[in-house]
């Protein structure tokens, strides 16, 4: 492990993009950053700007109009990133699956990393998404060497 | 002034422009009023009475379709719906986007996702639809179907 990948695992920065959510998400990353469950223990912390941030997390259904701005984000974000895709609307849509405006998942649009279920998720799942997400890097690297 | 006053002043003004009343309840009340007499009823209602102009809605009630004009008189507390029935061989309706600038999103977007065409509106372009959404296709309208071919509608488990 190189020292580019062990900063990265110690500061992980997030930038959330929200593409047409209920909000529901919204108020649980919120959440995740209170004292009670403190995910800035990870060394995690919400940026503005994709350009600054390592993991794009992306909650709600992704509409037809979101579908190119997306992928325009998913270009800005400096490599090596990841994408944590949160709730159930950006896995495979939830409830409006057969809505006119959502036709693709997330997972066809962008390639996603980590998936965190849940309408919406608990604040304790997404710090497992998160230490998963770690894990997930720790091992590609160990692997690459 | 009540609801009701404000009831038998439409009904005595316009007694030739309504076809029907319905009160839900004593503060929600439903006027079905002619196609050609939507301005000038709703003229009345917006500068005479003082009403505010909340929103319009549009339906698809499978054999025609409906314009609902909703009307609020915040001091008391009353909602005045005005409803027009649409023909769907002649889905043409006077715009209120002339009158009062409130009426001109919900116009563009009812344009959009059910194709009622409003008659004299200035700037009638694409709203909310993506840019390449086919021209024609009426995405909330009862008989609507899947137009995309790479739309994926399974979830894959």
């Amino acid at each position: 492990m190189n020292l580019k990948q062990k900063a990265l695992l110690k500061s992980l920065w997030v930038f959330h993009m929200s593409t047409g959510s209920c909000n529901n998400c919204d108020i649980e990353i919120i959440d995740c950053l209170t004292p009670r469950h403190d995910i800035e223990r990870f060394g995690m912390v919400l940026v503005g700007s994709i350009k600054h941030a390592d993991v794009l997390l992306v909650t709600g259904s992704v509409t037809r109009k979101c579908i190119p701005r997306i992928k325009r984000i998913y270009e800005q974000m400096p490599k090596p990133g990841f994408v944590v895709a949160m709730g159930e609307c950006s896995l495979s849509r939830g409830m409006y699956i057969n809505s006119y405006n959502c036709p693709l998942p997330l997972d066809k649009v962008i390639p996603v990393d980590v998936y965190v279920p849940g309408c919406p998720p608990r604040p304790e799942a997404m710090i497992a998404g998160i230490v998963k997400l770690i894990e997930k890097i720790k091992a590609t690297s160990e692997g690459k060497k | 002034m009540t609801p009701l006053e404000i009831l038998k002043d439409l009904t005595d003004r316009f007694k030739q422009d309504i076809v029907g009343v319905f009160e839900k309840s004593p503060k929600r009340i439903y006027i079905e009023i002619k196609k050609e007499a939507l301005v000038r009823v709703v003229l009345h209602v917006f500068r005479e009475l003082g009403a505010r102009f909340n929103t319009a809605s549009g339906v698809d009630v499978r054999d025609h379709m409906e314009m609902l004009y909703h009307f609020t008189f915040d001091k008391i507390d009353a909602v005045f719906t005005f409803r027009i029935k649409l023909d769907k061989s002649n889905l043409e309706i006077d715009s209120l986007t002339p009158y009062f600038e409130g009426a001109n999103w919900i116009e563009r977007e009812t344009t959009e996702v059910l194709g009622i065409t409003f008659k004299n509106h200035p700037d009638m372009r694409r709203l909310l639809l993506p840019e390449d959404w086919p021209e024609g296709v009426y995405p909330l309208r009862r008989d609507y179907k899947e137009w995309d071919k790479n739309a994926i509608r399974d979830r894959g488990v």
